[in-house]
């Protein structure tokens, strides 16, 4: 649609305006202007990086590999930006798909949680959501108890629910079954659980 | 009973928290992410040349400057001059590269 029309329509020009840099960014790359490739990798690097860490924590040794395959697969499928979203909801989009894949990955191997990485403690559920509201600390006890599980409980969990991946699916790009995704996730939402309670009595 | 509520308790932490982190990406990862991109598009084509850079409005570093006013022809001027430049080495593998010239991109990774 012409800028023009959207103008008349009542439609913000910002978006179009987004959306023409976008297109010139990407007809650039496409050019091979390496000019352009730098200004993708300065716009997109810090965004990518963040998401990627967030979803990796705290195994960030490989962060980096990641954001390297991400960069090169959004070149690899740059033709088929279409510009009916921003570009940067079209980069995320494959950084999701590349953090997908990794956790099938970790999560495809046979299961092993090492007795070290279990916290032998078992106190008794104390405290609930509701006695939790302060925000800030919500969010440094989830980071916290996420980063002290197995790898496994704590890719799954963040799969299931922040990347918000049904259990089907799950076990569709992992190869398991269903029931042994429902497994795992029953055994790592208890074990967080239970060390969230520990957090909170201790 | 149990796993709802676990599965409960699970659904309000992922909705309370956002698990984003707000970390600036390594100068020397974006050096690096460049170079593995323009790497690539070298390797499946040709580059754009220096001299059309230069006419889209893109400042060109010294060495890139030399070589577009050479005599040379457009397959040279497409080369990928940054691969023996030592700017990228250090860029690539320092976080605060002692390079300092205008129009070189690894400088301007340490900016941005």
């Amino acid at each position: 649609m012409h800028r023009l029309e959207q103008q008349a329509l009542g439609q913000p020009q910002t978006v179009s305006l987004q959306a023409d840099e976008d297109l010139v960014l990407v007809q650039a790359v496409l050019r091979r202007d390496r000019k352009a490739t730098a200004e993708f990798v300065s716009r997109y690097s810090g965004h990518i990086y963040s998401y990627v860490r967030s979803r990796l924590a705290p195994r960030y040794e490989q962060v980096e590999d990641l954001v390297q395959e991400i960069f090169l697969s959004a070149w690899k499928s740059l033709r088929r930006y279409r510009a009916s979203g921003s570009l940067h909801a079209w980069v995320m989009g494959i950084a999701r798909h590349k953090v997908e894949d990794y956790y099938r990955e970790r999560l495809r191997a046979p299961e092993s949680i090492e007795d070290s990485e279990l916290d032998p403690d078992t106190s008794t559920y104390v405290s609930t959501i509701h006695q939790v509201l302060e925000q800030d600390q919500v969010r440094k006890n989830t980071q916290r108890v996420l980063s002290a599980l197995p790898e496994p409980y704590r890719l799954a969990l963040i799969w299931r629910y922040w990347e918000k991946a049904s259990a089907r699916e799950m076990a569709i790009k992992t190869g398991k079954t269903e029931k042994a995704i429902e497994r795992l996730l029953a055994r790592a939402r208890a074990e967080f659980r239970e060390r969230w309670n520990h957090d909170q009595s201790s | 009973m149990t796993n709802l509520r676990d599965d409960e308790f699970m659904e309000r932490i992922a909705d309370a928290v956002e698990l984003s982190e707000s970390a600036l990406a390594p100068a020397d990862l974006k050096a690096r992410l460049y170079s593995a991109l323009v790497r690539q598009q070298s390797r499946t084509g040709r580059l754009m040349s220096l001299g059309e850079t230069h006419a889209h409005g893109h400042q060109l570093c010294v060495f890139e400057q030399l070589v577009r006013i050479a005599p040379v022809g457009e397959t040279m001027k497409s080369l990928n001059i940054c691969r023996v430049c030592h700017a990228r080495v250090l860029a690539e593998h320092m976080e605060n590269a002692p390079i300092f010239w205008s129009g070189c991109p690894y400088v301007e990774f340490k900016k941005s």
